[in-house]
């Protein structure tokens, strides 16, 4: 055990100093990742967008409903459109707006009124954008918040308010003497405050007032409006659902990138070893050949295994949140363990280092194509689908993601885990077999 | 009293397919001698050093390695044993090193294989650093030497865990002359030492310089086995004369033909046959001998010339 650890020490060492070699492991998948994470990422978050996309619709067409969008339209972190109710619906499901706004009839009247009922706001949010969901609620209570200033400022608009509410107040033969006496007293003063605050207006030409009045405090009442389409989970719409960052997808495939540059790596080493005259005198040591692959084997897995944690971390930092961390080192164990095998098979199918490195990389790219390396399985038509099941890089990278973002359970994760490790000790028999076989 | 045989090779036959690389080899290395295996390239001493380390298995013979002694640690048999290779150090023709890997983990790196650790292992490391006078460049990758610095840093990890038998398998190909002194000058130093060492070339005058006994070998079989003075006195012919005559006298025979006035001939006494001539009035203008040698005794032996 220990000549084999040395063995892997020394692998790992060489490979640390060859700089075109760690690139090809770390580097360029770390790349791949970050440059299809980007390219991917803009449906799921609102990074990188101007503003906010919400429709509005406006059933109650009143000076205050057009305050109310008026304000919104202000806020620089939202694009408003003016839209029926079935158009904006659909462009919420579809995934032209963010969400959509319903201002039903009477919305004008209890807006920015302190007391009574406040207004609904009919709220529908992307469902694959429910982080905005949070943002756009502030937004809304903001814009209420200056509708509550916009009352005080205007006297003639809070007079006619208050004539209105005695009205009521005397048509209401239910409401007890003594409520109708503090009812008035409040109306009265109410009154009057507003009588001062018409004096101070025309006193001073300072009419400004604080942007975020009313900010925090419950103006009106958001009900959840459905926008959501029963989806088949199983479905391409049903996984980009399940989808939580832009580098969910990105990033697993970026592991199995760095996982084929590791595999590509050491089965040239391998090679490496016969051409350069290493293997001869590591086999006239006493030291069996066993040993000698079991040493490549284990720093083949070890920077496998690397590589998986640092783009997870990577990964981590930038916004991914995986599911199920130990379901995510039983799959970078299962992928290591495939891969390994993989590498042990394709470093005895050429003798010289170019005929290991092009049918190595050759092969790895056939299955990164099918495998979903490139593009991934969900968005492949029905027959590739099936064809993809043939590659070690569907299985690979379908336990990362069942552990990241698929929520996988730990039955579902045994399949893709079985058939890595079965693949990985078919690949190592096979090379282990030959290399024994053979005379270097 | 002789040394003890430290390896035996009886009957070592070796083919693939329709070929055979070794023919039923036969020899056998006192402790202590240095032995050389020569031939032209295709003359199965690659196959034959294979079979000596255990790297081949012959398809027929035995070879043993060791003698048994507390020397050789009570060890003796095939080189497929663990314990037998560590009595063995093997410089491969090609150079069998890590580029990028400094000399010094170099060094370390096959001095753990053999079992090497802690103090022992320093220690020899830089015995072998300093046997290949590199100590000022243990630091440096292997990259950055010349090819005649490879060389010495390949027979010093061969050296790394002190074994009783040294295999040098054509060390000096490709080296600068200066480098060629240092390795021959590394080579006496180690033969001093009572180092049993195998030594492989197609340079007739490495292995006069080198060996005290050399087997030719060719298209698999053992042509001759012994010292190379006996080697040359049995296959290499006489000397050769080569002169060019000033004055010639009438009545004077010659030994040889005379070509305008240049004379060759061949004895096996060709400073007697000149003082003859001097004595009888000849005038030599130029004067050459060439003595027999290795070449000489390969192409009586074979009909052709090492370096065909």
């Amino acid at each position: 055990m220990n000549r084999i650890v040395k063995m892997a020490i020394k692998d790992l060492r060489l490979l640390a100093r060859d700089r075109m070699g760690a690139f090809f492991i770390l580097g360029f998948p770390i790349l791949m990742g970050l440059f299809f994470g980007l390219v991917m990422g803009g449906s799921n978050s609102g990074e990188g967008r101007a503003k906010m996309q919400v429709a509005i619709v406006d059933n109650d067409n009143s000076d205050m409903s057009r305050k109310f969008i008026e304000s919104l339209k202000a806020n620089e972190s939202i694009a408003v459109s003016m839209e029926e109710l079935e158009s904006a619906r659909e462009s919420v499901r579809k995934g032209k707006r963010v969400a959509m706004m319903v201002l039903d009839e009477g919305f004008g009247e209890s807006a920015g009124v302190l007391w009574g009922q406040p207004p609904t706001i009919k709220l529908g949010v992307d469902p694959s954008r429910s982080a905005e969901a949070a943002m756009l609620q502030g937004f809304i209570m903001e814009s209420i918040g200056q509708l509550v200033g916009e009352r005080f400022q205007d006297p003639d608009l809070m007079r006619n308010f208050i004539d209105k509410s005695r009205q009521e107040l005397a048509d209401n033969q239910s409401i007890s003497s003594t409520n109708r006496m503090l009812m008035q007293a409040f109306f009265g003063s109410l009154e009057q405050m507003t009588e001062n605050i018409g004096a101070l207006q025309t006193q001073s030409d300072d009419s400004s007032q604080a942007p975020n009045a009313g900010k925090g405090i419950q103006f009106a009442n958001i009900e959840s409006l459905d926008v959501s389409r029963a989806v088949d989970p199983d479905s391409t719409a049903g996984q980009i659902a399940k989808l939580n960052s832009k580098w969910d997808i990105s990033f697993p495939q970026a592991m199995i990138w760095g996982v084929l540059g590791c595999v590509a790596g050491f089965a040239i080493s391998i090679a490496k070893e016969r051409t350069q005259g290493t293997m001869t005198r590591l086999r006239v040591a006493p030291v069996s050949k066993f040993e000698i692959i079991a040493g490549k084997a284990l720093a083949c897995f070890i920077t496998v295994v690397l590589v998986i944690v640092t783009l997870t971390v990577l990964g981590v930092l930038l916004g991914m949140q995986p599911k199920s961390y130990p379901l995510l080192v039983l799959a970078a164990i299962s992928v290591s363990v495939c891969f390994v095998g993989i590498m042990m098979f394709l470093s005895v199918i050429g003798t010289t280092e170019q005929a290991v490195g092009g049918s190595g990389w050759a092969i790895n790219m056939v299955m990164a194509m099918l495998g979903g390396g490139m593009i991934p399985v969900m968005f492949m038509p029905a027959f590739m689908k099936s064809l993809s099941n043939l590659s070690p890089v569907k299985w690979g990278i379908l336990s990362l993601e069942g552990a990241i973002w698929r929520e996988f359970s730990f039955a579902e994760m045994v399949m893709p885990c079985l058939i890595l490790i079965g693949v990985g000790i078919i690949g190592m028999s096979i090379g282990t077999l030959i290399f024994r076989r053979t005379d270097a | 009293m002789e040394n003890p045989l430290i390896v035996s090779a009886q009957g070592l036959r070796k083919s693939y397919g329709s070929h055979i690389a070794v023919d039923g080899l036969n020899f056998e290395i006192q402790r202590g001698a240095t032995f050389g295996l020569l031939g032209p390239n295709g003359a199965g001493k690659t196959t034959t050093i294979s079979m000596l380390v255990g790297l081949l298995h012959p398809d027929e013979g035995s070879v043993i390695v060791g003698d048994g002694s507390s020397k050789s640690n009570g060890t003796a048999g095939n080189p497929v044993d663990d314990s037998v290779r560590r009595l063995i150090g093997v410089a491969p023709q090609s150079l069998s090193l890590y580029d990028e890997l400094t000399a010094k983990e170099n060094l370390e790196f096959f001095g753990q294989l053999y079992g090497l650790s802690g103090g022992r292992l320093r220690e020899r490391v830089q015995w072998s650093l300093a046997f290949a006078e590199l100590e000022d460049r243990q630091k440096d990758r292997l990259s950055t030497f010349s090819g005649g610095m490879k060389r010495r840093m390949n027979i010093a990890v061969a050296m790394i865990h002190e074994p009783e038998i040294l295999l040098l398998d054509e060390p000096t190909v490709g080296v600068d002359p200066q480098s060629r002194n240092h390795i021959f000058e590394s080579i006496q130093r180690l033969q001093k030492e009572g180092l049993t060492i195998l030594y492989t070339t197609h340079y007739m005058e490495e292995a006069q310089r080198l060996c005290d006994s050399v087997a030719i070998m060719d298209h698999g079989k053992l042509l001759a086995l012994d010292s190379v003075p006996r080697l040359i006195a049995q296959h290499g012919g006489c000397s050769v004369v080569t002169c060019e005559l000033g004055r010639l006298p009438e009545q004077v025979e010659l030994p040889g033909q005379l070509d305008g006035t240049l004379l060759r001939f061949e004895s096996d006494r060709p400073l007697e046959k000149v003082a003859e001539l001097s004595g009888q009035g000849v005038q030599f203008r130029t004067l050459s001998i060439s003595q027999p040698d290795l070449e000489s005794v390969f192409l009586s032996l074979t009909g052709r010339s090492l370096r065909d």
